[in-house]
């Protein structure tokens, strides 16, 4: 389904450093099993979704439009290298002019039947002051669409790492104060209980996708706190997919929602019932008034 | 951006348009000399093009949408869609005419019904007779349309000839009213904005003719100028005024404004335009032209009032010469129909000049060819242009000091002393504007800055009464005045500039308004909601007052919008005693906000302050420092790229949530980072190198100016600056007036519905005893047989038919006699049942309340004779009900849905309150793909005292883009029998102005073939005040309905703005032996418009052929009519 399985040759473009990391955090997910891994790239739109998937790849695989609204379809890029796939979904921007964007979702919903969501990155910027309700509405779509396990298998990333903080902050207040306030959000969204929340542990990377972005001696990007962000995201990824939850399986009846009817089962014989007794009523109150009317209209 | 690729297109289509143009009018030529009498079928083919043409000019143009130009194809679709727009209005009052037609006589329907839907069955002979040229046309066309374009305007013609006629026939009808309107409305062509009445279309089809008769004129290169020239202007500046309306948005309202001064200024300019055209340079030429262009439309809203109302032959010329200048500059021609280009109405042709004009205007903006003039100065380009274009600097400067003395060359008139001190405080301004200049550190040639210099000659010039002179050493002299005063030290100036900061949660607007006074005025904090409440910070930047008013952020989300509701609500109430001068919408450069998500808050910004907010917005961009993001090759993209490109986004989405696509907000930049580059004088410097504050400051201060002189020269009220608080606009208020002495009548409860004559019948019980009695004497009469009457001799025969009249008429009389004594009769006996105790009148007063028994009549659509795909009719037949809800709907057969043309919903409804007073209320919703229009008419009356009753009415209807709400209130008195009294008052509310109006009215009934209806009132809006009358008299045959006889005269007066109206209308109906009707009709304005035609209709069927004769009458006229010439 959609695009060929192809070997993964940005994988070379990586500095060798970052190259050796990736190598030995495959090597690990390889040793449990798994030969294959699907990440789903979700975020507000003009956050830097499809910027974070050509970053992961090492290639321009997603056509980046810094003023067109990207396609409305997901994509699906795979690579394969060394006997292990991975999968990286991008998906359209869930906002759409103050609204959430239910038909967007629903259409990754539709593309993702049938497949298993190792890793969710939920992608925002980091240069943003404020979380809005807007924010929160994201969430509680997600959730609601995929269920509140997604939280669980969930990486935050924040983009646009590369910035200087506003009011002499320093850079480390301000990406923890970030990163806690969309964290809230994400737990007010998802509305999940604390503990729960607690154990979903959501782990936070920053990356920086500009070509811009400060690089070190060894040519990997870094961020403005010296550590190269590409094998910190790859390391979160396999960190997320390999921790003891389930990873979330779009089926079928995921899509249709029909569980979601499930809640009314025990009303119908009520309704079926209340049904009868009005419809008694009314025909006797029609009766009643032929009678009493006595000539017909 | 493909500038050059689009200079090409344009000039491309310039050329075609020309070569068009040209074939056209060869054509026009060829056929206006051979075939005088064919004109009217190419002026119908000609309009049926501009139909066509309406709907493409916008596609055609819509491939300039890009950067700079976008705003100029945008300029002709507001026309478009108001044309679409009347079309529809005409559209839809012939289709209630239809019905009304129908409904009222069935023996007349097979008459009437034909011409209207198709002119093949005529069945009455029309032949016209025309004065002018244009009422000639007109006349014809009655006859001749036949295909959509101009069959919309010819079949309301046909639809008003069959409302006469059948109120010739049937005599039941009441159509003074109508023939009021007529006169009041073609004497007053503005009142067409209002698109409402039926009567309008007259002045369409007049306007329709005139314009190709003067086109063909004008390339012919007679340059006669007629009076159809005047009716040209007239019509074409109405269309404007809604445009020109919202012309403040480009702050060319120093232009603008001058619509309020009199006709004689503008053309000054024109005039001083086309002295000398040699002597200027191409460069200055086209200056001169843009400019007035620019002033031109908007002028013209204002100058129909004189060209319209006064008919002076002087101003015409004038208006012809400058058009002629137009034309010669700008190879536009008056020929509407350049097939490429398709102009669709008159108005276009105003914006063709305009939109022609800019074209020119951004090769110069936009090509480094050698300086033409200040770079975005034109019309539809906004007075600030995007910062970030600081390279055309240089390029401008050479230019300003260059384009200025010419100015003043041009004019060469003396000037006035009268004028001296309003220049003299236009001096002081300047001096004050130069002295800010001078403090923020800019330079004259700053590009901001000479617009506004440039813009302040050009009102000056505008403004002064002879074309005064805008001496070359005005602005020298104010530039050495501001020098040596700021030389003087930073001594505050009488100056300050308030600014209203909006925009999201978190863009930086408190941050940016401590960035504007250099200190924290206002604590900050990036994760929190920085500001609570909206709030006004006073300082001083430079000497200079300067005031903020922070307000809370505000939040992206639809959900979040009443929040911002709540929030802009309070700021809309702390700016009420004292609104800011600018209005500052943040947002961040850096944001990719391309999923409009911005559009709740705009959109809630225009809800809660209107759309005027934006006309006075400038729009910051924060976090302004960083880096653009990396192009779709990965590679980072140019900063200057990503500026324009995100401020385009912004405008856009401003554009869109304003309503008005030819917002072009300024954008300035804006970086309140600490870590901000700064330059030696410590002020922050952006990365493209430009110094943002001043910059900022100066565009804000620069439209206070401008506001400051617009309010000096008191200029025309749409000014850019200012209150937007309180803007209005000038209502129509002939028209309001026209709609108020218009005499209605009263609402009736249901039971009295039939006796709607009652009143006036009065007088005549009396007198016809004895011819009853008479009826009742004749002997006996046999009808006779077809066959028998062939027998007969044809002395006999006519015996016979006079016999058979006389005893008809007779007959009739009596019946309608017997008809008046019972329902008399009925009404005295539901008095006498209301007066009879309960029990026994309950009974009766449910039957009553049934509903009515009688057929709410459902008039059907007259179906085709096919059952045509094309037709539409017969598959939306409607069922009769006996709801007392008469709904039915609207049909446009000639709308743009040939296959579904129901556009709206017409629904009425008779209620009665209390058994005595009704109320009616009627409805009409339309719909099409570009307006949506309301019209709702609610009235109701009340009896009380003997003869005294007051009606009371709420009409509600679309007036342009604006909903107009209309109490009103009339009582009258029947205190004589032979006179009737009545007295009113209205109250319009549209938009944010209101207007009242006063009427008296006075009918006459002299005896039974005399009577006559005298009004008068005023309507006053805004210290504007329109006084209006009207006198109708009517002489009728003494048993009316029965002897055709009728003619009314009718006079109308008209007064506003010192501009004085008159029209007369006379209208004779004598009918010819037994079975003809001859009908004259003559009006007459004083302008000199007018029209003659006479009508001969019979029901005879030897007659048809008649019709025969038409041709021939029209050849014989066409003679006639070239002789006169």
């Amino acid at each position: 389904m959609g695009s060929l399985v192809r070997e993964w040759v940005g994988f070379q473009q990586f500095p060798a450093a970052t190259q050796e990391k990736l190598v030995e955090f495959f090597g690990k997910l390889k040793q449990k099993d798994m030969n294959s891994m699907t990440i789903l790239v979700m975020g507000k739109g003009g956050v830097g979704k499809s910027s974070t998937v050509n970053s992961l790849i090492g290639e321009q695989v997603v056509r980046v439009s810094p003023f067109q609204a990207e396609g409305l379809r997901p994509v699906m890029v795979s690579r394969t290298m060394g006997g292990f796939t991975l999968n990286i979904i991008d998906s359209p921007g869930l906002v759409e002019a103050g609204y959430v964007n239910h038909q967007a979702l629903e259409l990754i919903k539709g593309f993702l039947v049938n497949r298993t969501i190792d890793v969710l990155l939920y992608v925002d910027r980091l240069d943003v002051y404020r979380v809005d309700e807007l924010d929160k509405q994201v969430v509680r779509a997600i959730t609601q669409t995929f269920g509140k396990d997604i939280w669980c298998k969930t990486l935050l990333v924040l983009t646009h790492a590369q910035f200087s903080p506003p009011d002499e902050l320093s850079y480390e207040t301000f990406s923890s104060k970030r990163s806690d306030s969309l964290l809230k959000t994400i737990r007010a969204g998802s509305k999940m209980r604390k503990q729960e929340f607690e154990d979903a542990a959501i782990p936070v990377v920053y990356a920086e996708n500009s070509g811009r972005c400060s690089k070190n001696d060894k040519d990997e990007k870094v961020l403005p706190n010296g550590e190269p962000w590409i094998p910190n995201l790859v390391k979160a990824i396999t960190d997320v997919a390999t921790n003891k939850r389930k990873a979330i399986h779009v089926d079928k009846k995921m899509v249709d929602g029909s569980y979601s009817d499930d809640k009314g089962k025990k009303l119908i014989p009520l309704i079926i019932g209340a049904q009868y007794f009005i419809v008694k009523m009314i025909q006797g109150a029609i009766r009643n008034d032929i009678r009493t009317s006595g000539k017909p209209l | 951006m493909g500038d050059g690729a689009e200079i090409v297109d344009m000039s491309d289509r310039e050329e075609k348009k020309k070569l068009a143009e040209d074939r056209i009018s060869d054509e026009e030529v060829e056929k206006n000399e051979l075939v005088r009498s064919d004109e009217v079928r190419d002026n119908e083919e000609e309009v049926f093009e501009e139909a066509i043409g309406s709907q493409e000019v916008p596609k055609l143009e819509s491939f300039e949408a890009d950067g700079l130009h976008e705003d100029l194809p945008l300029e002709t679709t507001p026309g478009n869609s108001k044309d679409a727009h009347e079309v529809g209005d005409q559209e839809e009052k012939s289709e209630v005419n239809v019905q009304d037609i129908i409904t009222m006589g069935e023996a007349e329907s097979d008459f009437v019904t034909p011409r209207m839907n198709d002119d093949q069955g005529e069945a009455g002979a029309d032949i016209s007779f025309g004065k002018t040229e244009s009422s000639l046309d007109v006349a014809e066309n009655i006859e001749k349309a036949t295909s959509s374009g101009f069959g919309l305007a010819a079949e309301d013609v046909s639809m008003e000839n069959g409302n006469t006629h059948s109120f010739s026939e049937n005599g039941v009808v009441f159509p003074e009213d109508k023939e009021l309107v007529a006169e009041v409305i073609s004497m007053s062509p503005w009142s067409e904005e209002t698109g409402n009445d039926g009567i309008e279309d007259k002045n369409w089809e007049e306007n329709v003719d005139v314009s190709a008769g003067m086109g063909t004129e004008q390339e012919v290169g007679q340059g006669e100028v007629t009076n159809e020239n005047c009716f040209e202007k007239g019509f074409v500046c109405i269309d404007n005024e809604s445009g020109a309306q919202r012309n403040g948005v480009d702050y060319n309202s120093v232009q603008n404004a001058s619509g309020d001064k009199s006709l004689n200024d503008s053309i000054e300019v024109a005039r001083s335009g086309t002295s000398s055209p040699l002597e200027k340079s191409s460069s200055e030429e086209k200056g001169e032209t843009e400019g007035h262009g620019s002033s031109g439309s908007p002028g013209v809203t204002f100058r129909e009032h004189e060209t319209v109302q006064k008919s002076n032959g002087g101003h015409d010329v004038q208006h012809n010469s400058q058009s002629n200048k137009e034309l010669e500059q700008q190879q536009d021609s008056r020929v509407n129909i350049g097939p490429e280009i398709k102009e669709s109405q008159h108005v276009e042709r105003e914006y063709d000049v305009l939109s022609s004009v800019s074209p020119t205007e951004s090769t110069s903006n936009t090509a480094a060819s050698p300086p033409t003039r200040p770079a975005g100065l034109g019309r539809a380009a906004p007075l600030l242009e995007p910062a970030p274009r600081v390279p055309q600097q240089p390029r401008v400067n050479g230019n300003v000091s260059h384009n200025q003395p010419q100015q003043a060359e041009d004019s060469t008139t003396a000037e006035t002393d009268e004028h001296d001190e309003t220049r003299e405080k236009l001096q002081l301004i300047r001096v004050k504007f130069l002295r800010l200049t001078h403090r923020l550190g800019q330079t004259p040639h700053n590009v901001v800055v000479a617009q506004v210099l440039y813009r302040l000659g050009l009102a000056e010039q505008l403004r002064g009464r002879n074309g005064s002179r805008v001496g070359a050493f005005s602005f020298d002299r104010a530039s050495a005045m501001a020098e040596q005063l700021e030389a003087g030290g930073q001594d505050p100036l009488d100056f300050s500039c308030t600014i209203m900061v909006l925009g999201k949660s978190g863009v930086g607007k408190s941050a940016t308004i401590n960035s504007i006074f250099d200190e924290v005025k206002i604590s900050t904090d990036a994760f929190q909601m920085g500001t609570k409440r909206v709030q006004g910070v006073e300082g001083f930047v430079q000497g200079i007052k300067v005031r903020v008013i922070d307000t809370p952020g505000l939040l992206p989300s639809w959900s979040d919008q009443h929040k911002n509701e709540k929030i802009l609500k309070s700021a809309r109430a702390f700016i009420k005693k004292n609104p800011p001068d600018i209005v500052l919408y943040l947002d961040r450069l850096d944001m990719q906000s391309r999923d409009s998500g911005d559009m709740p808050l705009l959109r809630t910004i225009t809800d809660v302050f209107g759309p005027s907010i934006w006309f006075n917005a400038i729009v910051g961009l924060t976090h302004a420092a960083s880096a653009p993001p990396d192009g779709p090759s990965g590679t980072a993209s140019s900063y200057d790229m990503f500026v324009t490109q995100r401020s385009h986004v912004i405008q856009q989405a401003i554009r869109q949530a304003a309503g008005d696509r030819r917002l072009m907000n300024p954008v300035s930049l804006v970086e309140n980072h600490s870590a901000c580059r700064t330059n030696r004088a410590g002020q922050r410097v952006l990365p493209n190198g430009q110094v943002w504050k001043p910059h900022l400051l100066l565009l804000s201060f620069a439209s206070k100016i401008l506001a400051e002189a617009n309010a000096l020269l008191k200029l025309q009220d749409n000014i850019p600056g200012g209150q937007f608080v309180a803007r209005s606009k000038a209502l129509p208020l002939p028209f309001l007036l026209s709609s108020l002495l218009q005499s209605r009548p009263q609402a009736k409860l249901p039971e009295q519905q039939y006796d709607g004559e009652e009143d006036e019948d009065d007088l005549d019980d009396s007198s016809d005893s004895d011819e009853e009695a008479e009826y009742d004497q004749l002997p006996p009469f046999k009808r006779l047989t077809k066959a028998e009457m062939a027998k007969l001799s044809k002395s006999q025969k006519k015996q016979y038919l006079d016999e058979m009249e006389y005893r008809e008429k007779l007959f009739m009389k009596r019946q309608m006699k017997e008809e008046r004594k019972r329902r008399k009769l009925l009404k005295k006996f539901a008095a006498e049942i209301k007066n009879l105790p309960n029990g026994y009148s309950e009974n009766v007063e449910e039957e009553r309340s049934e509903p009515p028994s009688v057929p709410v009549p459902m008039p059907d659509l007259s179906l085709p004779a096919s059952f045509d795909s094309d037709n539409p009719t017969h598959r939306y037949r409607y069922l009769d009900s006996s709801n007392q809800w008469l709904v039915r709907p609207v049909l446009e057969t000639n709308g743009w849905d040939h296959d579904i043309g129901y556009e709206g919903v017409n629904a009425e409804r008779l209620f009665v309150v209390k058994d005595k007073i009704p109320i009616s209320f009627s409805g009409q919703v339309t719909k099409d793909k570009k307006d949506a229009n309301v019209q709702l008419e609610m009235a109701s009356s009340v009896k009380h005292g003997e003869g005294r009753s007051t009606s009371l009415g709420l009409d509600m209807q679309n007036v342009g883009k604006e909903l107009a709400y209309t109490i009103r209130s009339e009582t009258k008195f029947n205190n004589f029998k032979k006179n009737k009294a009545a007295a009113g008052l209205s109250v319009t509310l549209m938009g944010d102005s209101v207007s009242a109006g006063l009427k008296v009215e006075d009918k006459l009934i002299a005896n039974k073939w005399f009577r006559m209806v005298m009004s008068g009132g005023a309507m006053t809006s805004r210290g504007d005040v329109a006084y209006g009358g009207s006198l109708e008299a009517q002489f009728r045959d003494k048993d009316y309905p029965l002897g055709r006889f009728l003619s009314t005269l009718g006079l109308s007066v008209m007064d506003w703005h010192g501009d004085l109206a008159i029209g007369g209308n006379i209208q004779s109906q004598v009918p010819i032996g037994r079975s003809s009707n001859l009908i004259a009709r003559a009006n007459l304005n004083n302008k000199g418009a007018g029209q003659v035609s006479i009508r001969v209709n019979s029901s005879e069927q030897l007659q048809l052929a008649m019709v025969s004769l038409v041709p021939l009458f029209k050849k014989l006229l066409s003679y006639y009519s070239l002789q006169q010439m």
